[in-house]
């Protein structure tokens, strides 16, 4: 079976878009496998390094995602894509 | 007896030896600066590079021919780490963990984990399911490490508990489907019981989808006693590991002892006492097998 790719538009979701995953999180509830981790950004200075501010989320383990499609349909800024 | 208790057991299981909570060894290890930073850090573990390779994609890069080999060595060789000197915080070096029985769970947590004990949010359920629930038991320096952090503290409610309150919660968690698993952070430094389900730990997730042993199975296995089964299949939805499955024709259910993970959490749901763990050592093929 080839390679998964799944792309999140990050100027929609993430450190930069409008969204802060840590409010949304749909893809995250919607995934069986558990295919997206939602973390810390890199490469930001916190401001508060106790409590950082910066998140995003990155489809880390796309080889066990089952393609269904889930997180396409629930995300509200349609800002994930996946092909093979 | 797995590798770990021969190494750091004393003659019993690793996580029955009082020396490893001690804070003495803590502070001999130095500890509280490297957890700090480990912690402070503990959402980008995955997603940092270590040697050009981060973890995204890990599936794949495992199955690549040679190289897939060579990582796999880095990465247990990594997890597996005792030279505190070579440690870098923030990889996960030097942390493990393996499933324990709740009652395992409950005798350290009444006479070995040091305090201050706390509950706090378990960060992988909160990282890949994007819920927050308070499972994670810490104790010793790292209870006061973490409380220093306001993201892993729960509002509204006491994040110290005494040790009878300890118990009391695992045994809630377990109960209600949780695996409980007992965790170095770092090798030999114990500080952790996780309520743990498949596949959001990061652990559990290494190891049943890549096979890299971060948990290890328990020190025991599940026993089925065929004549009590009635086959109400209650223990299925129990399992987080798929080692149980009902089969209609002898109405009763089996269980794959490869998947076994000897957690014990199917037994809560027995109602015919069918099912109980017996040591891993009195099952002739499974001994040694962790």
């Amino acid at each position: 079976m080839s390679k998964t790719k799944i792309i999140i538009d990050y100027s929609k979701c993430g450190e930069n878009g409008k969204v802060d995953p840590r409010d949304c999180h749909k893809c995250l509830e919607v995934c069986d496998p558990c295919v997206f981790l939602m973390h810390e950004a890199l490469g930001y200075k916190e401001e508060d390094p106790y409590n950082p501010q910066h998140w995003r989320i990155t489809p880390v383990w796309p080889s066990v995602c089952t393609r269904c499609f889930y997180c396409v349909k629930a995300c509200p800024e349609k800002a994930i894509k996946i092909s093979w | 007896m797995c590798d770990w208790c021969m190494k750091h057991g004393a003659g019993k299981k690793w996580y029955m030896n009082a020396k490893n909570y001690s804070d003495q060894l803590a502070k001999d290890l130095n500890l509280e600066d490297y957890l700090t930073e480990q912690w402070m850090n503990f959402e980008t573990v995955f997603i940092r590079k270590i040697m050009g390779l981060s973890s995204i994609g890990l599936g794949y890069k495992l199955k690549m021919p040679i190289i897939g080999r060579v990582i796999r060595r880095v990465v247990e060789g990594m997890i597996h780490k005792e030279e505190t000197k070579k440690r870098n915080p923030m990889r996960a070096d030097g942390h493990f963990g393996q499933v324990i029985p709740l009652e395992d769970g409950k005798i350290i947590l009444s006479e070995l984990a040091a305090e201050p004990i706390i509950e706090n949010y378990c960060m992988c359920r909160w990282m890949q399911r994007g819920k927050k629930e308070a499972v994670c038991i810490n104790f010793g320096i790292l209870s006061e490490i973490i409380e220093k952090l306001p993201r892993f503290i729960p509002k509204n409610r006491v994040v110290r508990i005494d040790r009878e309150e300890a118990m009391q919660r695992l045994e809630e968690h377990n109960k209600k489907g949780y695996i409980a698993s007992v965790w170095f952070q770092p090798v030999p430094y114990i500080c952790a019981i996780c309520s743990c389900e498949s596949p959001e730990c990061g652990g559990l997730r290494l190891r049943n989808n890549f096979d890299l042993n971060v948990v290890y199975k328990a020190e025991y296995i599940i026993q089925l006693d065929q004549d009590k089964c009635e086959g109400c299949k209650a223990c299925v939805s129990m399992c987080q590991f798929s080692a149980i499955r009902y089969i209609p024709s002898i109405d009763r259910v089996i269980i794959d002892y490869d998947k076994c993970f000897g957690c014990g959490i199917c037994r809560h749901a027995c109602k015919n006492d069918a099912l109980r763990l017996i040591p891993r050592e009195e099952y002739p093929g499974f001994d040694g097998k962790y």
